[in-house]
C-alpha cells in the first residue's frame, strides 16, 4: 500500500466517522463501535503480479492468465471486443443466435457430442452475447484441461451451425420471445428500450424480434461469426490451477491459424431525446405495476465516469442507504426495491430508475423518483454523503478481489471496452481523490428529469389518470 | 435444493437485482475436482458453545480478503402457528431499529463501510449475513448484539414494513407465474405439514399481524440457545470469540423453545388443479413425497435429479426440448427439507403446445426411469456432476459460512466432505431405479397446470 493510499484512507475513515456519529441516540453512556472511527483500511492489492501474465500475439490476439491453485479447477474463454450493437435493426437477435449455435456443434463433433463431451465431465460450456461483447467460455475440473481447452478452440475457431440445429435454435428463441412478453418486468425493460432508441440496435432486446429472428439462418449466422471472431478483436483468458507457460505455448500454437480480418466498426450513436413522455403498456390483469424512468446516459469510456459513478451510488446504488430507498421504501413502504444505474457500454447506454409498486400508488411513486432526481440536482451529495460512499465503494471493491476469476473478469472487461489496463490499481485513489463540486457537477450534467421517458406496465384504465399529470401519455399493447 | 427452489423457497431482505455489483462474472461456471487433493477447509472448524446455549463455528482463512458473519436461526416458516408470514416479516423487523439505533442504521452503517449484508428466511431457518472486511468484524458483533438484545418493534416501521413485504408478495406470487405455481403446488401436495403455507405468508395475515405478535416471536425463537454464529474468512478466531462472549454473552436463553407438531399423514390417490394466470403459454409442475436431508436415499435421489435434469445430455432436456419441440425448459429435482423432502417438476411449454401432451410425455421419461435402471455412463455423469458442484461450493467465505450454518442446523454437525463424496460415489444404477420406483409413484403424485385465463363467458 502506497503512502498516499494510507493517508487519504485515513481522511475518508476520519470523514465517516463524523457521519456515523451524527446519528440520533437514544440514551447510553459506554461508547457504541457505531459512534467510534473506523480503523484505517488495509487496501490489498487488487493480484499478486507474479500470478498475472499478459501477452499479445503476433496475429493480435490478447493473453490473459491468472493462475490460481488453490482449488483444482480451471475456467477459460475467448471474448471479443463486438456483440449486438453492430447488428443491423433488419438482423435484430443474430448476435444471440450466432452465439446459441456455436455452442450447438463445433469441430469434428455435432450438438449432442459436444454436450455429452462437456458434461461427461461435469464441466460447463456457454456461449453468450451482450450489446459489446460475445465470449465463449469452459469451466471445469484442472485435470480435464486438455479437452476443454480443444472443445473451446473448436467452438471459437470452428462452430458447424449445421442446418437441423439452426431450426431448433430459431425455434427455440422464438418461443422464449413469446413467453418472455408474459413478464411485467422484461415488458417494461423492452418498451423502455424500444421508446429511447428508435431506428437504433438497442432498440430491440438482443434476443431480437419475432419479425427478425424468423428470417435468420446459417449463412448469416456464419457470416456474423467471420466478421466479429477475427483474432485483432479477441481476447484469451484462462483463471484456475493451471501452468501458465505452458497454457501459453498451447495457444500461440492453437490460435496462430486464426484467419484474420478487421475489427468492425463499434456500429452507430444512439439517438438523444429531450422532453418527457410516458408510455403505459396495458396489464389488466396486474394489481402491482412495474416502472422505468430514464434517458440517454453515458458511454463506458466517459471521462467522467467515477464522479457520475458515485453520484449515483448516493441516488440509487448504494443497496438500503441511496436517497431513493431510504425515500421510497424505509420511509413510505411503496416498494419492495428501487434502483438507478447508468449501463457501462461502449455507445452511449441508458440511465434508468427502475421499481414496482400497486397499482393505486404509481402516481405518488413517479413523483417522488421525479423529486429525487431533481434533488439530486439541487442539493447533490453532501460532505457527509460523499465520505460514506466513498467508504462504500472502496470497501464493496475489496469484497470484489475475493477470487480470481472476478478479479479476471474484471481485468478482461477493461480490456473489451478499450479501459486502461490499471484501472483496477487505481480504482481506489481515483474514488478517494473526488471532490464535491465534481458529484455536482456530475448531477446537473447527467442526470435530465425534465427529458425522462417514462414507462409503466400495469391496467392503462386506472394508470392513465394517475400519469397524465407528468407528460403526454401513449398506451400500448403488450 | 436447486436454484429453482431455492429462489422460490427463499423470501430475501431484496432481491439481487437491485445490489449493484463492481465487477461480474465470466459466462463459464465454477467447477473442481471430483478427488479432491487437498483438505476440506471445514475440517478446521472450531466449535464453542457459550453457557449461555450459543453455538459459534469459526474457520479462519487469512488467503482470502473477506470474512463471513452469518446467524443462522432455527425458525423459519415452517415453525408459524396461527400467523402466516411471520417468520419472514420479523426478519424485516430486525432492521427497523433497536434501543440506539434507528431503523435502517444496522444497514446503512455496515453498508457504509462497503459490506454486503442481507437477510433471507426458508421454511426450516431464518440467516442474517454480514461479509466484511477484517477490520469491520468487531462492529458487526457489536450491531447484531444491540438488535438481537435490544430490537425495538414499534407500530410504526411495522405498518411501512407491513407495506414492503406485500409489495415482495406482489412482485414474487401475484405477478409472477412461476412464484404463484410454486405457491399452489406446495399448499397442494402438504395438506398437512406447515410447509403447505407460503413462507411470505398469506396476504390476509400479513394485513393483520400486529406489533404483540412480533414480540412474542422475538421471545419464542431469538434466544441465545436457538442459534448458531458460523464465521469463516479472514479473521482471528480468538479475538473474535472473546468480543462475541462479551457482546452476546449477555443474550437470554429459552429452555422450550415451541415447535410445530404436525406431520404429513400419507398421501391416498393423485391430486390435481388448475391456476389460472396471464401467460402466453401454460406451465406445468409436479411433485412427489420424498425423504427428508439426510436420509440414506438422498444421495440416490440427487443423482436420480441430475440424469433427468442436469444439462444437455439430460433424458427430460434430450426429450422435451431437443428431440420434440415441447419446452423451453424442464426438469425434476429433489428437494430436501428439514423436515421433509419432495420430488418437483416443472415443464415450461412453447407456445401452442398443449399442456396434455407435455405431461404424457414428461410422465413417460419418468416412467423409463422406473422400469430400467440408468446406463453406467449416464450414472457417472451425474456422480462426476455432483462432486463438481459440492466442491465448488468451496471458494468463497460466505459459501464456508452457509455450509457450516446449514449443515449444524440440520445435522447437529459438518458433515466431512469426503463423506459426501462416497456416499455420492456408492450410488449404484439399481438405487436410481429403486428410488424412482419407490417416491415416483403415480397414485402418490400432485399435478398443477397453470394455463391461461379461460375467455369470458367460454
Amino acid at each position: 500500500m502506497s503512502r498516499l493510499h494510507a493517508l487519504v484512507s485515513l481522511l475518508a475513515s476520519l470523514a465517516l466517522g463524523v457521519g456515523c456519529s451524527s446519528l440520533p441516540h437514544f440514551g447510553g453512556s459506554a461508547p457504541h463501535a457505531w459512534d467510534l472511527a473506523p480503523p484505517p483500511v488495509q487496501d490489498r492489492p487488487v493480484v499478486d503480479a507474479t500470478r498475472l501474465h499478459r501477452r499479445t500475439l503476433a496475429n493480435g490476439l490478447v493473453v490473459i492468465i491468472l493462475e490460481d491453485r488453490r482449488l483444482p479447477r480451471l475456467d477459460m474463454g475467448v471474448m471479443v471486443r463486438r456483440g449486438a450493437a453492430i447488428v443491423p435493426a433488419s438482423e435484430a437477435g443474430l448476435a444471440d443466435f450466432t452465439a446459441e449455435l456455436m455452442g450447438r456443434g463445433a469441430g469434428q463433433r455435432d450438438a449432442l457430442e459436444l454436450a455429452s463431451a462437456v458434461d461427461a465431465l461435469g464441466a460447463s460450456l456457454a456461449v453468450s452475447a451482450g450489446w459489446d461483447t460475445m465470449s465463449a467460455g469452459v469451466g471445469g475440473l484442472s485435470r480435464d484441461r486438455e479437452l476443454l481447452f480443444e472443445v473451446l478452440a473448436d467452438v471459437v475457431l470452428r462452430p458447424r451451425f449445421d442446418g437441423d440445429e439452426v431450426d431448433r435454435v430459431r425455434a427455440e428463441q422464438l418461443a422464449a420471445l413469446e413467453k418472455a412478453r408474459e413478464d411485467p418486468k422484461t415488458l417494461a425493460a423492452w418498451n423502455f428500450a424500444a421508446a429511447l432508441n428508435p431506428g437504433h440496435p438497442y432498440q430491440w432486446p438482443t434476443s431480437g424480434r419475432p419479425e427478425t429472428v424468423e428470417k435468420l439462418g446459417a449463412p448469416q449466422a456464419r457470416a456474423f461469426h467471420q466478421r466479429v471472431f477475427v483474432p485483432a478483436n479477441a481476447i484469451f483468458y484462462a483463471v484456475g490451477d493451471l501452468d501458465p507457460g505452458a497454457l501459453m505455448t498451447q495457444v500461440e500454437r492453437a490460435y496462430a491459424g486464426w484467419p484474420s480480418g478487421p475489427v468492425p466498426a463499434p456500429g452507430p450513436e444512439p439517438p438523444d431525446r429531450t422532453g418527457r413522455n410516458i408510455v403505459v403498456v396495458d396489464r389488466p390483469d396486474l394489481g402491482q405495476a412495474q416502472i422505468v424512468v430514464g434517458h440517454p446516459g453515458i458511454t463506458r469510456l466517459e471521462p467522467r465516469r467515477i464522479p457520475i459513478q458515485v453520484m449515483n451510488t448516493v441516488l440509487g446504488s448504494a443497496g438500503f442507504s441511496s436517497r431513493l430507498m431510504s425515500k421510497i421504501r424505509a420511509e413510505e413502504g411503496l416498494t419492495y426495491g428501487v434502483f438507478s444505474r447508468f449501463a457501462g457500454r461502449r455507445l452511449r447506454g441508458p440511465f434508468v430508475v427502475g421499481t414496482f409498486t400497486r397499482v393505486p400508488e404509481v402516481g405518488r411513486v413517479i413523483e417522488l423518483t421525479l423529486a429525487e432526481l431533481e434533488r439530486i440536482r439541487s442539493e447533490p451529495p453532501s460532505e457527509q454523503e460523499l465520505a460514506a460512499v466513498k467508504s462504500l465503494l472502496v470497501g464493496r471493491f475489496a469484497l470484489g478481489l475475493e477470487t480470481s476469476s472476478a478479479v479476471l473478469s474484471g481485468l478482461v472487461e477493461l480490456d473489451a471496452q478499450g479501459l486502461p489496463a490499471d484501472s483496477l490499481d487505481t480504482y481506489r485513489g481515483r474514488i478517494r481523490a473526488l471532490q464535491l463540486e465534481q458529484t455536482a457537477a456530475a448531477a446537473r450534467d447527467f442526470v435530465r428529469p425534465d427529458d425522462a421517458l417514462i414507462v409503466v406496465v400495469g391496467p392503462a384504465e386506472t394508470l392513465v389518470p394517475q400519469l397524465e399529470p407528468f407528460g403526454p401519455v401513449r398506451v400500448v399493447q403488450p | 435444493m436447486n436454484q429453482l427452489g431455492q429462489a422460490l423457497g427463499r423470501m430475501g431482505r431484496l432481491a439481487l437485482w437491485a445490489v449493484a455489483v463492481i465487477v461480474v462474472g465470466i459466462g463459464s461456471s465454477a467447477a473442481a475436482g471430483a478427488e479432491p487433493a487437498f483438505e476440506d477447509p471445514a475440517a478446521r472448524t472450531r466449535t464453542t458453545v457459550l453457557p449461555n446455549g450459543l453455538t459459534v463455528l469459526t474457520l479462519e482463512d487469512p488467503s482470502t480478503p473477506v470474512v463471513s458473519f452469518q446467524i443462522w436461526v432455527d425458525v423459519g416458516s415452517g415453525d408459524e402457528a396461527r400467523w402466516t408470514g411471520l417468520a419472514h416479516l420479523f426478519e424485516h423487523m430486525m432492521f427497523r431499529g433497536s434501543k440506539h439505533l434507528p431503523p435502517e442504521a444496522h444497514q446503512t452503517i455496515l453498508e457504509q463501510r462497503g459490506a454486503r449484508l442481507n437477510a433471507f428466511t426458508s421454511r426450516d431457518v431464518t440467516v442474517y449475513f454480514a461479509d466484511v472486511t477484517r477490520e469491520n468484524l468487531p462492529l458487526v458483533i457489536e450491531l447484531e448484539a444491540e438488535r438481537l438484545r435490544f430490537l425495538d418493534v414499534s407500530e410504526d416501521s411495522l405498518a411501512s414494513e407491513r407495506e414492503v413485504v406485500i409489495e415482495e408478495r406482489r412482485f414474487r406470487t401475484e405477478s409472477n407465474p412461476e412464484g404463484k405455481l410454486f405457491e399452489q403446488l406446495l399448499a397442494l401436495v402438504f395438506q398437512a405439514h406447515p410447509y403447505r403455507v407460503p413462507t411470505i405468508g398469506w396476504k390476509s395475515d400479513l394485513e393483520k399481524m400486529g406489533v404483540a405478535e412480533c414480540r412474542a416471536f422475538f421471545d419464542d425463537y431469538y434466544a441465545a440457545n436457538n442459534l448458531v454464529i458460523a464465521i469463516a474468512g479472514d479473521f482471528d478466531t480468538d479475538e473474535t470469540l472473546a468480543l462475541i462472549e462479551e457482546h452476546l454473552g449477555p443474550l437470554r436463553s429459552r429452555p422450550d423453545v415451541p415447535r410445530n407438531p404436525t406431520e404429513e399423514p400419507e398421501q391416498q390417490g393423485e391430486r390435481r388443479a388448475i391456476v389460472h394466470f396471464d401467460v402466453r403459454a401454460p406451465t406445468l409442475a409436479m411433485a412427489w413425497h420424498a425423504p427428508p436431508g439426510g436420509h440414506p436415499d438422498a444421495e440416490a435421489l440427487d443423482v436420480m435429479s441430475s440424469i433427468l435434469s442436469n444439462g444437455r445430455t439430460s433424458r427430460l432436456y434430450r426429450r422435451l426440448v431437443h428431440e420434440e419441440p415441447i419446452a423451453l425448459g424442464a426438469s425434476a429435482s429433489y428437494w430436501e427439507l428439514e423436515r421433509a423432502g419432495l420430488v418437483y417438476g416443472f415443464v415450461s411449454l412453447r407456445p401452442g403446445v398443449r399442456i396434455e401432451h407435455a405431461e404424457k410425455v414428461f410422465l413417460e421419461e419418468l416412467e423409463a426411469l422406473r422400469a430400467a435402471p440408468p446406463s453406467a455412463a449416464e450414472l457417472e455423469k451425474a456422480q462426476r456432476a455432483l462432486e463438481v458442484a459440492l466442491i465448488g461450493g468451496l471458494g468463497t467465505s460466505h459459501a464456508l459460512a452457509s455450509r457450516l450454518g446449514r449443515e449444524w442446523l440440520a445435522f447437529g454437525r459438518i458433515r466431512p466432505l469426503q463423506e459426501r463424496l462416497d456416499a455420492i460415489q456408492r450410488v449404484t444404477a439399481l438405487d436410481v431405479q429403486r428410488v424412482a420406483q419407490t417416491y415416483l409413484r403415480p397414485d402418490k403424485r400432485t399435478v398443477l397446470h397453470l394455463v391461461p385465463r379461460p375467455e369470458e363467458g367460454s
